[in-house]
C-alpha cells in the first residue's frame, strides 16, 4: 500500500470517530438519535399481513392443491418404513452402508439403528426419515433445475444468489407460519420448510460444478458432434458429478436439521415432536437420548452419501459376470425376505416390546442434579463474573456497568480520565509502530466499551459499519450495509437488532477464540484431532433444542444461558477451519521457516498463523452464521433480541412481524458474511495465496 | 402401531365395531376417522385420550394427530383437524379469536377444569420470607429472591414473552420491587423450577394448574386479597391486589363437525372432567411411567356412572 492511501484512510477513520463522539454528545438533546420515533416507523409488517390475507383468500386453493398432491408420497413412504419389521429395514440400511464404503460403516449403521430400536423410538425415527426421504429428492430436483438455469443465464444468477442467501439465513421460525397459512396444517408444512432450507446448497454446488468443467472437455464433446442435450447430459453433468453429489449430501443434512425444527407445527409423531415434548418437560436425559437418534441418523446418511459420491468416480474396467455385478442386490433381497419371514415367527423382530426398552434418561437427570447441587457456588461465581465483567459492559457500557455493587467501586472522574488516556496511549503506540488500522480499532473499541452497544446512537452505528463495509468490499458493500441497517431502523426493529448483535457478537468472538485454539492444537496433534472429531460431528448434528435444557438447569433462564448455548453450537466451525487451514499450508514455507532456525512458537506465530489466517477468517464467517442460526433457538431460554420477535410472531400467528424480524436477522447474517469473506479474499490476495 | 400381517385382525376389529354399533341406529354417521388433537403436555393427553376412548365406544374411528398450540387453529379451521379437548382462554394468540368469530372454529363449551394461575414458590422460601403466602410480604423481602442481575430487586420468572406480559403488568401496577424475567419456554421454566428445588435456591415463578409439576414437587401459591367476582388485572392497587383473572378451558371443534358426526358432537358437548380426574391421570403417566392408553381405559372403567348418560343422551 502506498503511504498516501494509508494517511487518507486514517483521516477518514478519524472523521468517523469524531462524528460518533459528536452524536453521543448530542444524544441528550435529540432523543431520536437513540430511539427512532415511532411515528416514522414504516408499517411494513401490516402491509405484509394484508398481502398474506389476500393471497390465502384468492390463491389458497392452489396451495392446498399442491399440499394434497404432496401428502400422498409421504403417506406411502411412511407406511412402508413403519410397516416393515425393523429387522428388515435395518438389514437393508446396513447393506447400503456396506456398498457405500465397507464393513466399518455397515457396523456403525447396525449400531445406530439398534440404538433407535432399543430406546423405543423406532417408529418415530422412521416417520422423520420418511419426511426426509421425500424432501431430499424434491430439494435436489428444484436445486438442480435452478442451478442449471443460473448457469446458463447471468441475469437469472443475479436474482438467484441473493435469494439463496435469504433462504439460508431467514430463520425457519419466521417462514413456518406463512407456509402453514398457505398450505394448511399437516406433514406438508415440514416438507416444504425443509425443501426451502435444503435446496440452496444444491443450487450452489450445481453452479460451481457446471462452471468447473474444463473447456477441453466441452470442446471434445462438440467435436464428436454432440447435440446440446447430449452435451449437457453426457458431457457436462458427468464431468462434475462429484460436485453435484456434494450438493446432494449438503441438501440431505440441511433437510434433516429442518425436519426437527419444523416439527414444532406437529402433524406427524416424529423424532422432532418427541424432542420438543421432552424439552417441554425439561427432561434432560430423555431429550438427549432422543436427540442422539437424529445425530446418528445424520452421521450415517452423511457417510453413506459421501461414500457413494467418492465411489461414483471410480471407473472399473474389469469384466464382471452377472452374478458379480448384482451380488449385493441379491444379498439384499434374499436377506430381507428371510428376515421378513423370521419376523412373522418371532414378533420381537417386528415390534420391540415396550418392557424391553432401555432408557438411562432418569439416571442422567440425577447426574445433572448432582452436579447442580454440589457445584452451586462455583457455577454462581462463574455466571456472575461473566455477567458483570463481560456482558454488562458491552451491553450498557462501562459507564453503566461499573458500580459499587458490581465492580466494587463507583466510576469517578479520575477513572474516566485514566481510561481515556490509557486507550489513547495504546492507540498512539499502535500508530507509532505503523499499525494505523489497529490504532483506529482500539479507539473505536474504547468508545463502544465505554458507552455500550445499546446506547450508541443508531446513526453512528450505521456510519461505522457502512464505513467498514466500504473499506473491505468497496462501494457496493458499503451501500448494501447502509441500506440493510437502515431497513432495521425504519421498521422499528433497531433496539432488538442491537441486542441480537450484542449477544451474537460476544458468542461469536468467544467461540472463535476458543475453537481456533483447539483447532491449532488439533492441527499439531493427531490424537487431539481424532478425539475432537466425533464431538464436533455430534454437536453439529444434534437437534439445536437439545443443547438448551442442561444449560438452563445449570445457569438459569436468561441471556447468559443463551450465550452458552450459542457458543456450544458455534465453536465447531472455528475448530474445523483452523485445523484445516494449518494442515494445508504449503510445505515449502514451513521448511523455509525451519531452515531459518525458527523455534516452534516462532514458526506458529510468525509463519503458520499469518498464512492460515484467511482460512481461519472463513471459520469466523461460519462461526457467525452458526451463532445466528442458534440465536433463534436461544429465544426459548429467554433472550430479548430479534429472535424473540420472530418467535412471538410465530406463536401469535402474526406473519408480518415475524417475517420482518426474520429479514432483519438475515440482513445481519449477510452483512457479517460479506465482510468476513471480503476481508479473507483481500488478505489471501495480498499474501499471494490461491483464493479459496 | 403396525400393519404387518395384522390385516385380518384389523378387519375383525372393524366387523366387531360395526356389529357393536348396529344397535345404535346409524352411528357412526361417517366412517372417516375423527382427527383428535394431541398437544405436547400430559394433562391435555389425559383429557384427549378419555374423549377419544368414549368416541371409540360409540363406534367412531379416531386418529390422534400431534399439533402445536398455534398451528392447530388453522388446522381446525381448514378441517384438517377436528377436535381439541383443551383450549386455554389465556393463551390463544391472535388467530383463534378471529376464527371463532368467523365461525371457522366452533366452541363446544367448558371442559370443567378449574385452572389456577398465579405465582408459586417452594415451601422453604417461607422461612426466608416470613409473611408469605400473603403477597404483601413480597414488598419487604424482595432481596430474598434477588440474583446478581436483578439486585436489589427480586427476580420473578414469568411466562414466555410470546404468552403476553401479565405478570409484568401486575408487578408494575402494584409497584412490587421485582424484576420480571420472561421464561422463554415451558421447558426452560420447568428446568429452572426443578433445579432451584434441587439446590433449595430462591425462586418465585408464574405458573398454572393443572400441571404435572405439582405432582412431582411441593409448591405454595402467593395469596391475594380475596374479592367477589372476576379480578381485573389492569386496575389493581398496592394495598388491595387481586392478582390474576382465572382462565377457562374450552372444548373446540371444526365447523363441519356437527354435520358430519352429530352424535359425537352431542357427546363431546356434554363431556366434562375435573381437576382431580386430570391430576390423577397426570401422576400415573408422568410419575409412575404408565401408558396413557391404560390410564384412560382405567378412568372409563371407574367412572361408568358419569359417562354412560352422555353417550345415551347423544345416541337418541
Amino acid at each position: 500500500m502506498k503511504l498516501g492511501s494509508i494517511e487518507r484512510s486514517f483521516f477518514h477513520w478519524l472523521a468517523v470517530i469524531v462524528v460518533t463522539l459528536g452524536c453521543i454528545a448530542a444524544k441528550d438533546h435529540w432523543g431520536w438519535l437513540i430511539e427512532y420515533p415511532d411515528a416514522l416507523i414504516f408499517p411494513f409488517s401490516d402491509w405484509l399481513n394484508v398481502m398474506m390475507d389476500w393471497m390465502v383468500k384468492h390463491f389458497g386453493w392452489f396451495f392446498m392443491g399442491i399440499s394434497w398432491v404432496l401428502e400422498w408420497p409421504i403417506w406411502v413412504v411412511q407406511k412402508i418404513l413403519s410397516g416393515l419389521p425393523w429387522a428388515v429395514t435395518m438389514f437393508l440400511f446396513c447393506v447400503v452402508a456396506f456398498v457405500a464404503t465397507g464393513w466399518r460403516l455397515a457396523a456403525f449403521t447396525l449400531g445406530a439403528t439398534l440404538y433407535m430400536v432399543v430406546i423405543g423410538y423406532w417408529e418415530e425415527s422412521m416417520n422423520s426419515l420418511s419426511l426426509v426421504a421425500i424432501s431430499v429428492p424434491l430439494a435436489i430436483f428444484v436445486g438442480f433445475s435452478v442451478g442449471v438455469w443460473g448457469f446458463y443465464s447471468d441475469r437469472a444468477e443475479r436474482a438467484i444468489m441473493p435469494a439463496l442467501d435469504l433462504f439460508q439465513t431467514v430463520p425457519a421460525f419466521a417462514y413456518l407460519l406463512p407456509i402453514l397459512l398457505l398450505f394448511g396444517f399437516g406433514t406438508v408444512v415440514g416438507l416444504i420448510a425443509s425443501v426451502l432450507y435444503s435446496f440452496p446448497p444444491m443450487v450452489r454446488n450445481t453452479m460451481i460444478g457446471l462452471r468447473s468443467v474444463a473447456p477441453e472437455v466441452i470442446e471434445s464433446g462438440l467435436m464428436s458432434g454432440a447435440t446440446p442435450g447430449q452435451l449437457f447430459w453426457q458431457v457436462r453433468v458427468p464431468s462434475c458429478r462429484k460436485q453435484i453429489l456434494l450438493g446432494v449430501n449438503q441438501a440431505t443434512m440441511a433437510s434433516l436439521s429442518m425436519v426437527i425444527i419444523a416439527s414444532i407445527i406437529g402433524g406427524t409423531s416424529d423424532i422432532g415432536w418427541e424432542v420438543l415434548s421432552t424439552i417441554r418437560k425439561a427432561q434432560f436425559g430423555e431429550s438427549l437420548l432422543v436427540g442422539m437418534v437424529i445425530a446418528l441418523m445424520a452421521m450415517v446418511i452423511d457417510r453413506v452419501t459421501c461414500g457413494l459420491a467418492q465411489r461414483s468416480n471410480l471407473y472399473d474396467p474389469s469384466e464382471k459376470t452377472v452374478l458379480q455385478r448384482y451380488r449385493m442386490w441379491a444379498v439384499a433381497i434374499i436377506g430381507a425376505t428371510l428376515l421378513f419371514g423370521l419376523a412373522q415367527v418371532f414378533n420381537v423382530l417386528a415390534d420391540w416390546p415396550r418392557d424391553n426398552v432401555w432408557s438411562p434418561g432418569r439416571s442422567m437427570n440425577e447426574g445433572l442434579t448432582y452436579l447442580i447441587v454440589n457445584y452451586r457456588p462455583q457455577i454462581e461465581a462463574l455466571k456472575t463474573s461473566a455477567f458483570f465483567f463481560v456482558m454488562l459492559p458491552l451491553k450498557i457500557g462501562l459507564q453503566g456497568a461499573v458500580s459499587p455493587f458490581t465492580w466494587g467501586f463507583a466510576l469517578t472522574a479520575t477513572h474516566k480520565v485514566v481510561y481515556a488516556l490509557a486507550m489513547a496511549a495504546i492507540a498512539l503506540w499502535c500508530g507509532m509502530r505503523g499499525k494505523t488500522i489497529a490504532g483506529i480499532v482500539v479507539m473505536l473499541f474504547a468508545v463502544f466499551l465505554y458507552f455500550g452497544l445499546t446506547s450508541i446512537p443508531w446513526p453512528c452505528v450505521i456510519l461505522i459499519y457502512t464505513f467498514i463495509g466500504w473499506k473491505i468490499g468497496g462501494r457496493a458493500l458499503g451501500l448494501g450495509t447502509a441500506l440493510g441497517l437502515g431497513f432495521m431502523v425504519v421498521t422499528g426493529n433497531w433496539a432488538e437488532a442491537m441486542l441480537s448483535v450484542y449477544l451474537c457478537g460476544i458468542a461469536a468472538i468467544i467461540s472463535f477464540v476458543f475453537g481456533t485454539t483447539i483447532g491449532i492444537w488439533a492441527a499439531h496433534n493427531d490424537k487431539v484431532s481424532a478425539f475432537v472429531r466425533p464431538i464436533n460431528d455430534t454437536m453439529q448434528t444434534m437437534p439445536l433444542f437439545v443443547i438448551l435444557i442442561p444449560f438452563v438447569m445449570v445457569f438459569k433462564i436468561g441471556e447468559f444461558t443463551g450465550l452458552l448455548a450459542i457458543i456450544a453450537y458455534a465453536f465447531v466451525p472455528a475448530i474445523r477451519y483452523a485445523e484445516h487451514g494449518l494442515r494445508n499450508l504449503p510445505e515449502t514455507v514451513i521448511e523455509a521457516g525451519n531452515m531459518m532456525g525458527a523455534t516452534r512458537w516462532q514458526l506458529l506465530w510468525q509463519v503458520k498463523i499469518p498464512l492460515a489466517l484467511p482460512v481461519m477468517m472463513l471459520g469466523l464467517n461460519q462461526t457467525i452464521m452458526y451463532a445466528i442460526a442458534m440465536l433463534v433457538i436461544a429465544a426459548l431460554v429467554g433472550t430479548n433480541g430479534l429472535e424473540q420477535i420472530v418467535y412471538i410472531g410465530l406463536s401469535d400467528g402474526n406473519f408480518g412481524i415475524g417475517i420482518v424480524a426474520g429479514l432483519c436477522m438475515a440482513i445481519i447474517a449477510i452483512i457479517a458474511d460479506r465482510m468476513t469473506q471480503g476481508w479473507s479474499k483481500k488478505r489471501q490476495a495480498e499474501l499471494g495465496l490461491e483464493v479459496q | 402401531m403396525s400393519y404387518k400381517l395384522n390385516i385380518p385382525a384389523f378387519v375383525a376389529a372393524a366387523l366387531l365395531a360395526a356389529s357393536g354399533t348396529a344397535a345404535f341406529a346409524d352411528v357412526p354417521e361417517s366412517p372417516d376417522p375423527i382427527k383428535v388433537i394431541m398437544n405436547d403436555w400430559t394433562g391435555q393427553h389425559v383429557s384427549t385420550k378419555i374423549a377419544g376412548a368414549l368416541l371409540e365406544k360409540m363406534g367412531y374411528n379416531i386418529e390422534y394427530v400431534s399439533a402445536g398450540a398455534l398451528p392447530q387453529h388453522p388446522g381446525l379451521a381448514q378441517g384438517n383437524l377436528h377436535f381439541q379437548a383443551e383450549v386455554w382462554s389465556n393463551n390463544v394468540g391472535d388467530l383463534y379469536p378471529k376464527m371463532v368469530e368467523s365461525g371457522e372454529i366452533v366452541v363446544l363449551g367448558d371442559l370443567g377444569l378449574e385452572p389456577k394461575e398465579g405465582w408459586i414458590y417452594p415451601p422453604y422460601m417461607e422461612e426466608r420470607c416470613p409473611g408469605l403466602p400473603d403477597y404483601q410480604a413480597l414488598y419487604d423481602c424482595a432481596q430474598a429472591f434477588a440474583t446478581a442481575e436483578t439486585f436489589p430487586n427480586g427476580r420473578l420468572i414469568t411466562y414466555p414473552a410470546d404468552w403476553g406480559t401479565r405478570s409484568r403488568d401486575v408487578v408494575d401496577g402494584i409497584d412490587l420491587p421485582f424484576k420480571t424475567i420472561a421464561g422463554g419456554s415451558e421447558g426452560a421454566m420447568i428446568a429452572e423450577l426443578t433445579s432451584a428445588m434441587a439446590t433449595e435456591a430462591p425462586i418465585i415463578s408464574m405458573m398454572w394448574q393443572p400441571h404435572w409439576i405439582f405432582a412431582a414437587h411441593d409448591f405454595n401459591w402467593v395469596e391475594w386479597t380475596p374479592i367477589e367476582g372476576d379480578c381485573v388485572e389492569e386496575t389493581q392497587e398496592k394495598d388491595n391486589a387481586c392478582g390474576f383473572a382465572q382462565a377457562t378451558v374450552n372444548k373446540v371443534a371444526w365447523s363441519g363437525f356437527e354435520d358430519k358426526w352429530p352424535a359425537a358432537f352431542k357427546m363431546l358437548s356434554m363431556m366434562t372432567l375435573s381437576n382431580d380426574d386430570q391430576n390423577a391421570g397426570i401422576l400415573e403417566v408422568d410419575n409412575n411411567g404408565r401408558d396413557i392408553h391404560e390410564v384412560a381405559a382405567e378412568w372409563l372403567a371407574n367412572n361408568e356412572g358419569r359417562w354412560q348418560p352422555w353417550i345415551e343422551a347423544a345416541m337418541q
